[in-house]
């Protein structure tokens, strides 16, 4: 990834943010290193979750493994932002990650995610239309699950 | 794979533990995503919400390999190079040789990764 940083490499916790929507960072000009990173603590428990109980992980594959999942969703998202430039779309939507998820070898993910991600979109047109109905029931307890 | 408690599915998070709906928090994948380039601008609601279901499987297919390759060496502990090798045996993961490599410059094994897109495009720099 890219550093922006106009104080040099030894510097690179500061970043000059100019995009919108950066949060509370922005203000004093300070991003952390970690807020490029998927939290460590999210990537240990899918982890675990394949693992026999047995098993340890040690931190510094955890550190990795946070590294990799990271550039993973940069690598994805750089391939379908570019099929938005083409297209001359501005938004990067569902369908993109989809077909990026394709375009770069993840064949076995693109198909369930594309259930997945029209499972969503049932939810959240289910969800409209309660609010429109003024029931504001909660539908969380419908599932999200992705069948391989 | 773990057992799931017996409160496994009625406590917040349900039988994965986790705390929210999704496996990441999305802001951190929209933040992630946005800095992924100068050209991603707007971000659709869902794109993030699809990225961290496949994000999290990405991170069961590297375990899952990166696992083999430790009880192929007698381990019980998953290390580092578990994952560079899961990482190198595997051609879609190129992309993350760069990652898994940094601290092996010493290591013959960089020798095989010379042809490597991901090596040659570091070479360069």
């Amino acid at each position: 990834m890219v550093d922006n940083t106009k104080e040099g490499e030894a510097l690179n916790k500061y970043y000059n943010t100019s995009g919108a929507g950066s949060g509370f960072g922005e203000d004093e000009g300070v991003i952390k290193e970690q807020d490029r990173l998927v939290p460590i603590a999210n990537v240990g428990r899918i982890m675990k979750q394949i693992l026999p109980p047995n098993a340890k992980i040690s931190k510094e594959a955890k550190e990795t493994m946070q590294e990799c999942a990271s550039e993973f969703i940069s690598f994805v998202t750089g391939e379908a932002s570019d099929k938005c430039q083409k297209e001359k779309r501005k938004t990067v939507n569902g369908d993109d990650i989809c077909w990026a998820l394709g375009s770069l070898g993840f064949d076995e993910y693109a198909e369930p995610l594309r259930r997945y991600l029209n499972r969503f979109r049932e939810l959240e047109g289910e969800r409209a239309n309660q609010n429109k109905t003024g029931n504001k029931r909660d539908g969380g307890a419908r599932e999200l699950v992705v069948d391989m | 794979m773990r057992q799931a408690g017996i409160y496994s599915a009625i406590l917040p998070g349900g039988v994965s533990g986790k705390a929210g709906p999704h496996s990441f928090p999305l802001a951190r994948i929209k933040k992630i995503m946005k800095k992924s380039g100068d050209d991603v601008k707007m971000i659709s609601g869902e794109a993030p919400i699809v990225l961290s279901k496949a994000c999290e499987l990405f991170v069961e297919e590297i375990t899952r390999k990166a696992w083999m390759m430790t009880m192929q060496g007698k381990r019980r502990i998953l290390h580092k190079e578990d994952v560079a090798s899961a990482v190198i045996a595997t051609d879609i993961y190129d992309f993350l040789v760069n990652m898994v490599s940094d601290d092996h410059s010493a290591n013959s094994e960089h020798e095989g990764l010379s042809t490597t897109p991901a090596a040659i495009m570091d070479l360069e720099r």
